[in-house]
């Protein structure tokens, strides 16, 4: 039985012609099944263990990367294979995933080629696709055999769904892919230093693999992960091994 | 976002293309896995299993099986195990390569290295014993006897 769980944004009109047709598909195929839609006071993860009683064997998201992020950090944990279908703007998971915007996701969705997936893990929490620190002074513990720290403020990217791209040029072709399945989150970790008279310039970012970590600062810095901000004073990341079963495209990027 | 991203788009239309470019500085057909970037200090045991690519300063260890490469200005206090590297920067501690070792103009070495092939630029420094498997110690071993004051080997081989 398929359950589907529609972000509060779908509702909006333009999306509705899309939605129809991406329905009438999905009937066709046969894989139609209960709707409910979330909004932000939702929990997810109640939500989905209700479904599997009831029977529920497949989940499938409708919306954004901040749709897919935002189930998933809760509902990693629940046993049932996850879909994924992308509507609208915001949707760098879904090409990750190989899932194509639109009604040809329905495609994906019948085909049911299956993959495990990893996940980040960060104080007691899931994360799927990237988190973020600000700027800080903090000090960055690897498996806990090294460590990393910069003289001044130090930003720190964590990823894992969603792949990290930076260029400090239009001539600079260095560039780095996270591939979600590499069993290793990847931590981008950029140094700042101070202009002549102010300001602040960004350095050329270091970059670990890793399968645990630790962020400690020396004052409380801001994290934001899947699109929820806190703030932290100790942060423990670690990797959690092919979690979340994910039907994906055969045109996957890993 | 502070990262300057380009669309998704037209980053992963970027992926097919092969990254043999570091920096400049040397190419290499396997991905970076693992960058220490400048102004960044690394304290303890450094660990890779992939390559390493070090801007920054390292203290402790540096381990890693495959590539390695030491950019100059870059600082290595630590002894290093790798199967291949370029050092371009400053090491101060022992190495053992066990394929080969590029050492450039800018190198700095102080510590001993043992490795299978090298390769010195000219204006490379060197302070330390070199160590080459495949050749056998040039000396003639010691013989273990001891003399007395007043006799001399040739008496002893006539006994």
């Amino acid at each position: 039985m398929y359950v589907y769980l529609y972000d509060n944004f779908v509702k909006n009109k333009k999306y509705a012609s899309l939605i129809q047709t991406l329905e009438v598909r999905l009937t066709d195929y046969g894989i139609a099944g209960k709707i409910l839609h979330l909004n932000n006071y939702i929990d997810a993860k109640p939500i989905i263990d209700d479904e599997i009683k009831r029977g529920a064997k497949t989940v499938v998201i409708v919306g954004n990367d901040k749709t897919f992020g935002y189930v998933l950090s809760r509902a990693a944990t629940c046993e049932c294979t996850f879909g994924f279908l992308p509507i609208g703007f915001e949707n760098t998971i879904a090409e990750v995933l190989g899932i194509p915007v639109g009604e040809e996701a329905a495609d994906v969705l019948a085909r049911r080629r299956k993959e495990y997936l990893d996940v980040g893990w960060v104080n007691n929490r899931y994360f799927v696709s990237q988190l973020h620190i600000h700027p800080a002074k903090v000090e960055v513990i690897y498996d806990e055999r090294f460590k990393a720290s910069a003289i001044d403020k130090m930003e720190v990217v964590v990823c894992n769904f969603q792949p990290f791209y930076w260029k400090k040029d239009n001539n600079d072709k260095e560039q780095q892919v996270v591939h979600p399945q590499d069993g290793k989150l990847e931590a981008f970790l950029r140094p700042l230093t101070k202009k002549r008279w102010w300001g602040y310039k960004y350095e050329d970012p270091s970059v670990f693999p890793f399968e645990e970590m630790e962020i400690i600062g020396e004052k409380p810095f801001t994290m934001e992960a899947d699109g929820k901000i806190s703030k932290e004073v100790r942060v423990k990341i670690k990797l959690a091994r092919q979690k979340v079963e994910m039907i994906v495209g055969r045109n996957r990027k890993f | 976002m502070i990262f300057q991203k380009p669309s998704p788009k037209i980053a992963l239309e970027n992926n097919e293309e092969p990254q043999e470019y570091i920096s400049g500085v040397t190419q290499q057909p396997d991905e970076v896995e693992t960058v220490v970037g400048p102004s960044v200090n690394v304290e303890g045991d450094f660990a890779s299993e992939g390559n390493i690519v070090v801007k920054g300063t390292v203290s402790g260890s540096v381990r890693t099986s495959r590539y390695l490469l030491v950019e100059p200005g870059a600082k290595i206090v630590a002894n290093v195990r790798a199967g291949s590297a370029k050092i371009a920067g400053e090491v101060k501690g022992n190495m053992k390569v066990q394929d080969s070792l590029e050492l450039t103009s800018t190198a700095r070495i102080l510590g001993d290295i043992e490795v299978k092939v090298l390769s010195v630029e000219p204006g490379a420094l060197i302070f330390g014993k070199i160590a080459m498997a495949g050749m056998e110690s040039g000396e003639a071993k010691p013989s273990r006897r001891t003399y007395r004051k007043n006799e001399t080997a040739e008496e002893v081989s006539e006994d």
